[in-house]
């Protein structure tokens, strides 16, 4: 029994990480309607460049790597937006999608050319405080992770829905015809929001990054699928929804794989992805849909 | 000239993948699970040629079988998600795919050794083209006799009734359905269309490589498969053939002499032929 | 007078220049992209600095009497099967007589799947090209095909030294417990077949094992069976991403066993570059440290091309030694290209030893190598030599 709750706990508490991710990426395709398959890579990707700040001064605190990241994140979401957005028309979904995988392939490559491929060690905040209760242990770490996470969404919602660019940004994603009659200019909005969530991804990356201990490109495919998984199961567009699906995937996670072990592990978790798509196809949390 | 026959293979193959994709994109479905249905094709082919000692056509008619037979079990729940949601699940299930094959097991011994898939090891000494004694030359002919095939069965479609009515799904598919077109068998269809051309396709790759595992038909493959019709455009399949030519044979053989750079190159190009011509090489026309 | 000397002396000197034009090509091949970009990197230096070496020295001698410069060109197959064969086919269709390479396993196993599989056997279509790897590690490949030779450690034999001088240096360790990544071919079979089954033939006790997958991010559960296992001895069969992850949730939940082993390919920059605090005192077999007169020579001269030395590398570096003196025992004509790559396999085929840069290496019947090895531990920010068992 306590076998089973400590799994759920350490899956849970990991969940966090995906929960971060999952943020970002609810974001760009539940409210923005765009497929961006290079948010992950532009997220790791500015967990990289927050390693530069290192570079430049050798005993950096972590949290200035980290805004290194977030600053880097912002660049990055601007340079996807530039690359797949801004040029190509918004009737061809295809090119678009198709372009952010080459972007994905892009910024792989150049993090491989310049780190030759080696992982790189990550600084992180509170990685050794353990919280312990007799046999049972919880990863300090990862609650601040979970923590950035509940502050990213509040801060977000606080955009979202008390900002002009948050009202510009739903109103372009309902109806951008509209919007463009109401003097929304359409490219600065979508520019700004790709901006915005590139900051939040820089910020996911350099946790990750923490969390995990080493930074290498092994790690962007996975997140690519767990933040689409979680995007999915939290509901399109809902950040609460993001946050209790990463955690909840989180779980399960390691919940199968106490169960059935590694190799069978993933598995489970996309029959858990079919479950979710054939009863609850809206997710958890589904998003109110606008006015269609 | 082996090589250059090795590159046509290449090329066949790939074409098969992405032909697959292609008709499912006609009807307006993005779907990654291309290279699931490939990875089936694949590990049915070669058990029937190692294990059962079978000739290799009727094993790849049998790969064909099993990739339409997979696709039309997935073909029906899809119809319930739409959009990015087909585009994720359809991913889940390609990767749900290379898992299974990662846990499968089945091996026979023949003489002192055990052959066939061990899981995480893969499948080794898929042996047919050597040991029958076909040269690089003549599975090539092979290859692109099945590539001529696929291609002209699906000109007929777009030629016949069933190629409107699988773009008119695609362009729009309230208006499809209030002609009276049936969506659930066109959609349908089209996907099992598509998973017995991957089967096949997956058949051929597993013996021009003679070894399987499960990580050769992970996601990269599937965005591939569907890199292909999107790259190549809509119009016919023609743009297909010409985007795998761009891909294979142009940047990743033709600009080997850039070194190191070719790598880079690989994604920036894309994202270049995406921006300069968003419906592809050969885009489907627009009558509006 | 004199500028008749000079022209005919000068003549003389560019018909002999001329002379010396013959050249011997060479093809390297490996992965220069993704997470193992390292090891390509480091392998087409090696190659190139010992064909600079070799050319100093006169290059290779014909069976004409006369002397060929090497020439290395390098491949990246981006460690996927489909491209390594395309590449594979590409250089046999040029004029290399052999092909050093490739980095990955999973590129080497269909590669050598389409060599023919008997040299010789007319039925057989399969490609007649020889391939001496250096990188690709999984155990029992060449037997695939008799035109694939590899310079490669053996593991069972380094493990079983492993834990046979654990064992009797240390007669108080009692239990193993496994790290293993899974879905990565050379890792599993190196826990499964090799430390596994070596461990418990020098009296060890296998206690369990934890189970992970290449790209895992979360060790949480694992480690927390290795700490219930407590046992003496950890070994790690992973590669240095997943290696780092384990070591730093080790850390975090205070496992500290009291002997660390690890993976052949981990003990490299890439293990010290992730995660050095943590993998400090870990102890792995490795067929090659800077230690002696030829290792150091051969270190610094890859250094000049840009590459790091390691037991991958220098591989490479002995690979085109030994191909020299086969190639100059086989008499090889220089211009019957055919005719010289079967020459070629036939010297390789037929070593009984070559010199490699820690000694003698043995060439065993499957067409493998037995090389001599010793034991390395990270220490501060290097891998320092424990033990030379020989």
């Amino acid at each position: 029994m306590l076998d089973f709750l400590q799994a759920v706990s350490d899956g849970v508490l990991f969940g966090a990480t995906y929960a971060l991710i999952g943020i970002g990426f609810t974001l760009v395709f539940g409210v923005m309607h765009k497929i961006n398959m290079a948010y992950a890579a532009a997220s790791i990707g500015g967990a990289y460049a927050g390693l530069l700040v290192l570079k430049v001064m050798a005993a950096a605190p972590p949290a200035l790597v980290f805004l290194g990241a977030f600053a880097a994140g912002g660049l990055l979401g601007w340079m996807v937006y530039l690359t797949c957005f801004h040029f190509i028309p918004l009737s061809s979904p295809l090119a678009t999608l198709m372009s952010t995988v080459g972007m994905l392939l892009l910024i792989d490559e150049v993090i491989v050319h310049v780190t030759q491929g080696m992982p790189q060690s990550y600084p992180a905040m509170f990685d050794d405080v353990m919280l312990r209760a007799g046999e049972f242990t919880l990863r300090g770490d990862l609650l601040l992770v979970f923590g950035v996470a509940v502050v990213c969404m509040a801060a977000l919602m606080l955009l979202l829905y008390r900002t002009r660019l948050g009202l510009a940004t739903r109103a372009v994603s309902q109806q951008p015809v509209a919007a463009r009659l109401c003097g929304i200019r359409l490219e600065q909005v979508n520019a700004t929001t790709f901006v915005v969530t590139g900051l939040l991804g820089g910020i996911a990356g350099a946790l990750i990054g923490a969390s995990v201990g080493t930074l290498s490109p092994l790690l962007t495919t996975p997140l690519t699928v767990k933040g689409l998984i979680v995007t999915v199961i939290g509901g399109l567009g809902s950040i609460p929804g993001a946050i209790v699906a990463g955690l909840l995937v989180g779980g399960f996670e390691n919940v199968f794989q106490l169960y059935r072990g590694v190799t069978e592990r993933d598995l489970y978790v996309m029959l858990l992805l079919f479950v979710f798509l054939v009863f609850r196809p809206g997710g958890i949390f589904a998003a109110k849909s606008g006015g269609d | 000239m082996d090589f250059y026959f090795g590159l046509v293979q290449i090329i066949g193959v790939h074409t098969l993948l992405g032909l697959s994709a292609y008709i499912v994109l006609l009807t307006g479905q993005v779907s990654l699970a291309q290279a699931g249905f490939f990875a089936v094709g694949a590990y049915a082919a070669g058990m029937l040629t190692v294990l059962a000692g079978w000739h290799l056509v009727p094993a790849l008619g049998a790969s064909a079988v099993c990739g339409a037979g997979v696709a039309c079990a997935v073909g029906f729940p899809a119809l319930r998600v739409k959009g990015l949601m087909l585009v994720i699940a359809t991913l889940a299930f390609g990767e749900g795919v290379r898992l299974f094959f990662f846990n499968f097991d089945y091996q026979i011994a023949k003489g002192e050794i055990k052959v066939g898939p061990l899981g995480g090891e893969g499948f080794r000494q898929i042996r047919f083209f050597p040991e029958n004694g076909w040269t690089t030359g003549e599975v090539m002919v092979f290859i692109w006799s099945i590539v001529a095939a696929a291609m002209a069965l699906l000109w007929w479609f777009d030629r016949s009734r069933y190629g409107s009515v699988l773009r008119a799904v695609g362009e729009d598919e309230l208006a499809a359905q209030s002609v009276g077109i049936n969506l659930t068998a066109v959609k349908v269809s089209a996907m099992t269309v598509g998973g017995a051309i991957a089967g096949v396709g997956g058949g051929l790759y597993a013996h021009y490589t003679t070894h399987i595992e499960h990580a050769s038909f992970n996601i990269l493959l599937a965005t591939f498969a569907i890199a292909y019709p999107i790259v190549g455009g809509l119009r016919n399949v023609f743009g297909t053939v010409l985007a795998v030519i761009f891909v294979q044979g142009f940047l990743i053989e033709g600009l080997r002499f850039l070194g190191d750079w070719r790598n880079l190159l690989f994604g920036a190009l894309i994202v270049l032929a995406m921006n300069l011509r968003p419906s592809g090489f050969l885009g489907a026309r627009r009558r509006a | 007078m004199k500028k008749l000397a000079f022209a005919i002396a000068l003549a003389f000197a560019a018909g002999g220049a001329m002379a010396q034009d013959k050249t011997i090509k060479i093809s390297g091949f490996g992965a220069k992209t993704g997470p193992v970009r390292m090891f390509g990197v480091n392998s087409e230096a090696a190659l190139l600095a010992a064909a600079e070496v070799i050319n100093k020295a006169g290059g290779v001698k014909l069976a004409d009497g006369s002397k060929a410069k090497m020439v290395v060109d390098f491949y990246d197959d981006r460690c996927n099967a489909e491209e390594g064969i395309s590449v594979i086919r590409r250089i046999a269709g040029g004029d290399a007589l052999v092909a050093i390479g490739p980095t990955c396993s999973n590129v080497a196993e269909p590669l050598f799947g389409i060599l023919q599989k008997k040299a010789g056997d007319a039925s057989d279509s399969g490609l007649q090209f020889p391939v001496f790897t250096d990188v690709a590690i999984k155990v029992g490949l060449a037997k695939i095909s008799e035109w694939a030779f590899r310079n490669v450690p053996n593991e069972i034999t380094m493990y079983s030294s492993v834990f046979y001088w654990l064992h009797t240096t240390r007669p108080e360790l009692k239990t193993v417990y496994g790290g293993v990544e899974e879905d990565f071919a050379h890792s599993r079979a190196s826990w499964h077949i090799v430390m596994k089954d070596r461990a418990t033939a020098n009296n060890f006790n296998v206690v369990g094992e934890s189970k992970w997958l290449l790209a895992d991010t979360n060790f949480a559960t694992q480690v927390r069976e290795m700490k219930k296992a407590n046992a003496d001895i950890i070994a790690i069969s992973a590669h240095p991403f997943s290696l780092c992850g384990a070591l730093k949730e080790m850390a975090r939940q205070g496992v500290k066993p009291k002997v660390l082993v690890g993976l052949t390919s981990s003990s490299s920059l890439e293990t010290l570059q992730g995660c050095a605090k943590q993998a400090q005192g870990i102890i792995i077999p490795t067929s090659f440290a800077p230690v002696t007169k030829d290792g150091k020579f051969a270190a610094q001269s890859t250094a000049k091309f840009k590459g790091a030395a390691d037991l991958h590398s220098m591989a490479a570096w002995e690979n085109m030694f030994i191909l020299k003196d086969v190639m100059e025992a086989a008499k090889i004509t220089g211009k019957d290209v055919q005719g010289d790559r079967r020459r070629i396999r036939d010297g390789l085929a037929m070593l009984k030893t070559t010199q490699g840069l820690m000694g003698v290496t043995k060439r065993t019947d499957d067409r493998e190598a037995d090389k001599p090895y010793l034991f390395v531990q990270a220490k501060g920010n290097e891998w320092v030599v424990l033990h030379n068992p020989l």
